[in-house]
């Protein structure tokens, strides 16, 4: 029914955007028009050239690595990796598919989902790198700015458009600013990297958007106008830090306007002396929140009200793209589901845990989980790309997206279908019931794939999730994000996870240090470090003395975090240093 | 002779870049001071008579705030000098000189910038190019205009793409 919707529209964009949306296969996802995809397709060709160039001794090394980085390509252990844009984490099934294909032909039929909702091939040749991103423009995907100094993917909830308390849809927000930043031509050589993500809800903040250079809260002041409350300067890393509110509501016909102001005064005045002091959150530290604001204003004031003032139409226009798929008047809890829910105790975990409520009755949100044991986290083979694709186009409006938690998310299934989707999931190791558990963790690639690693991060997912395989426990133990990142640069988000664990280098051995009380969300905190770090064979025990002293020391209502805030970290640092018996 | 990209278009650079200060103060005297382009702080000096000069230049380091309220009109160029090619500084610069100050003559490139930036660069107001004496600058023309379509307004047309679709 949804392919016939676009005979409503009297508008010739949406129309054509339909159309195009018919053909490619998807249902409600931006769709290029000739400009989108002449800008990519003329980026194929500049960065095929500058290969070229670099292969045949024409353009130095020096001046090669900031150009391919701008374009993803990091040079890395065993082969370069190059990091494809996924724009705040959605895909069509048409799209996934061609990261089957590529991952399969180009690489060695695995990728790696990453926490800033991109896909992260490891084993690519840099001589095939612009073969692969001609193949990405076909169906209108690139790499640009997933990498270097220059403002990144931006990204935002996996859950957008789809929950309930949600004030609007971010998305079409995430895809003006997208368009605003790509080859933005002022902010290509900033001196760092520069984030940004998007929140449209309270109840939660699923982008960590406190952790970002600049994070976006869309609000609706009292006469219903919907703007943003802007957050500047948070970031993990070496120096992790919270983001600072310095403007409680901008309207959204200026915030383009708004965000160019910050990032002049950034590039003019930030740190280019000392690359670790170089992210907004330190000038934000260093200058107070009061000053930057002012300098953010003064800037502003010539902005504002100019070229960069979004008028309504193009709203409406970047709205319509992310219209409702054509959801059927379904009831909510049909029998074949609450009948599997009593007589299946494995379903009813799964359903429990990796599902979520869904604003249109007789709908659920399925994540297909990415942490099977024994494989790296945000892992997925090309198999499972195909599959992934499948389900969406038989369960989910053929759309899907990727989670900041690397996973994947079917945002439109039916009730009625949870049961077959169970059953397929199952089988190919997407079904999982742990997400929000323990050993649902947040992983970057770290020291067997990463050459700014000091230490390896999937084995110790591993072994967690080793000594973790008890799946009562795990529930017992309830939600508690656990995040490993194999360096202080903290791809990983150890920073933020209830319980976070870094690798760290003592004279050339790998060792872990642990951190506790990190959280992502609207009461985002970074984590403390209990103490000296471990070994790599300590490092599960350890885990488990920590949680045991949440145990032993929770109340009925308390999540690991409630437990910590409340009690402090001196009894967790005791029970993880104390001789054993 | 070194040679320029201006305009598009490879040139015969006629103009005296003088990053030294002492020399730039010695060419206001001679008969040179027509063709120099001299340093902001000895511009701004009262002490020293520079009108006449063909123009100044700004470093990475430093920035256009001087130049508020400045008569800009009597020189050719501002040179922005280039510390690295990753300091992007000059790029905030050049688009201040052409929005903010509204200044019209020639913005110079200077330092150590790459061709592979001269898309971005036109885009934010630079019209000038004094390559490093390394770079072929034949070969640097091919690189002069990698994209002919953009989504944010700049100096060549401050409309964004949302006011051309």
């Amino acid at each position: 029914m949804h392919k016939y919707s676009f005979f409503v529209y009297s508008n010739f964009d949406k129309v054509a955007a339909n159309i195009i949306c018919l053909l490619s296969g998807c249902s409600n996802m931006y769709q290029y028009d000739a400009i989108d995809q002449q800008i990519v397709e003329e980026r194929v060709n500049q960065f095929r050239d500058q290969t070229q160039r670099f292969l045949n001794n024409e353009l130095p090394e020096a001046e090669f690595l900031p150009l391919r980085l701008q374009n993803g390509l990091y040079v890395q252990r065993h082969a370069p990796m190059l990091r494809i844009a996924i724009p705040y984490g959605m895909l069509s099934s048409k799209q996934i598919r061609k990261l089957a294909d590529i991952s399969r032909r180009y690489d060695r039929g695995y990728g790696h989902f990453s926490t800033r909702q991109n896909l992260q091939l490891n084993w690519p040749t840099l001589e095939s790198v612009p073969d692969i991103l001609a193949e990405l423009a076909e169906v209108q995907m690139h790499a640009v700015q997933t990498s270097g100094n220059c403002i990144r993917n931006t990204t935002t909830d996996q859950y957008a458009g789809v929950i309930d308390d949600e004030i609007v849809d971010p998305r079409p927000y995430c895809e003006m600013i997208r368009q605003w930043s790509t080859f933005h031509p002022e902010f290509a050589f900033l001196p760092r990297k520069f984030k940004i993500a998007v929140n449209a809800t309270e109840s939660a903040d699923r982008a960590a958007t406190q952790v970002h250079d600049i994070g976006l809260h869309i609000k609706k002041n009292d006469a219903g106008e919907i703007g943003f409350k802007v957050i500047v300067g948070g970031g993990l890393g070496r120096t992790p830090m919270i983001g600072t509110t310095i403007c409680e509501f901008m309207p959204r016909k200026d915030i383009l306007s708004y965000l160019e102001a910050i990032l002049r005064v950034y590039n003019q005045q930030g740190n280019r002396l000392n690359k670790y002091k170089a992210r907004i959150k330190i000038l934000t530290k260093a200058l107070g929140i009061d000053e930057i604001r002012a300098r953010v204003e003064a800037e502003w004031e010539h902005l504002k009200g100019r070229e960069n003032t979004v008028p309504e139409v193009e709203f409406e226009r970047l709205q319509s793209f992310f219209t409702e798929p054509a959801y059927k008047a379904l009831s909510n809890n049909p029998s074949s589901l609450t009948e599997k829910l009593s007589q299946s105790p494995g379903f009813a975990r799964w359903y429990e845990r990796n599902t979520f409520a869904h604003k249109k009755d007789g709908y659920r949100i399925v994540t297909l989980t990415l942490k099977k044991t024994g494989i790296a986290p945000g892992d997925a083979t090309s198999e499972q790309m195909d599959l992934a694709a499948d389900f969406a186009d038989k369960y989910s409006f053929g759309e899907l997206r990727v989670s900041h938690e690397q996973n994947l998310v079917l945002a439109d299934v039916e009730q009625e279908q949870l049961v077959e989707l169970w059953e397929a999931a199952k089988d190919a190791g997407f079904a999982t019931p742990t997400l929000g558990l323990l050993t649902d963790m947040i992983c970057c690639p770290g020291g067997d794939f990463c050459a700014l690693a000091n230490a390896k991060s999937i084995p110790i997912a591993q072994q967690i999730q080793e000594r973790f395989d008890d799946l009562d426990y795990l529930y017992d133990i309830g939600d508690l994000d656990l995040n490993i990142s194999g360096c202080m640069n903290a791809c990983g988000h150890h920073h933020v996870g209830n319980l976070g664990i870094l690798g760290v280098d003592k004279k050339g051995e790998e060792f872990y240090q642990v951190s506790i009380g990190g959280a992502s969300g609207h009461d985002a905190s970074i984590g403390k470090i209990i103490g000296p770090s471990f070994s790599e064979e300590e490092i599960g025990g350890i885990i488990e003395k920590i949680v045991s002293v949440y145990i032993d020391n929770r109340t009925e209502e308390e999540r690991f975090i409630d437990t910590y805030r409340r009690i402090g970290i001196a009894p967790y640092k005791e029970a993880a240093y104390a001789k054993n018996n | 002779m070194q040679k320029i990209i201006k305009d598009g278009v490879i040139q015969d650079c006629d103009l005296n870049w003088i990053q030294d200060q002492e020399q730039a103060v010695e060419a206001l005297a001679g008969d040179q001071k027509a063709k120099a382009i001299i340093p902001l702080n000895l511009w701004l000096d009262d002490a020293h008579d520079t009108s006449g000069v063909a123009g100044i230049w700004i470093d990475s380091t430093e920035s256009t705030e001087p130049l508020a309220g400045k008569d800009l009109s009597e020189l050719a160029v501002i040179g922005l000098n280039f510390l690295a090619f990753a300091d992007g500084r000059c790029f905030s610069y050049a688009r201040l000189l052409r929005e903010r100050l509204n200044y019209q003559g020639e913005v110079r490139a200077l330092g150590n910038f790459i061709p592979d930036q001269q898309g971005y660069m036109l885009r934010v107001g630079f019209n000038g190019f004094q390559f490093n004496e390394s770079v072929d600058i034949e070969k640097a023309l091919l690189l002069h205009k990698p994209f002919s379509v953009a989504y944010q307004g700049d100096v060549v047309d401050p409309r964004p793409v949302f006011a051309r679709r």
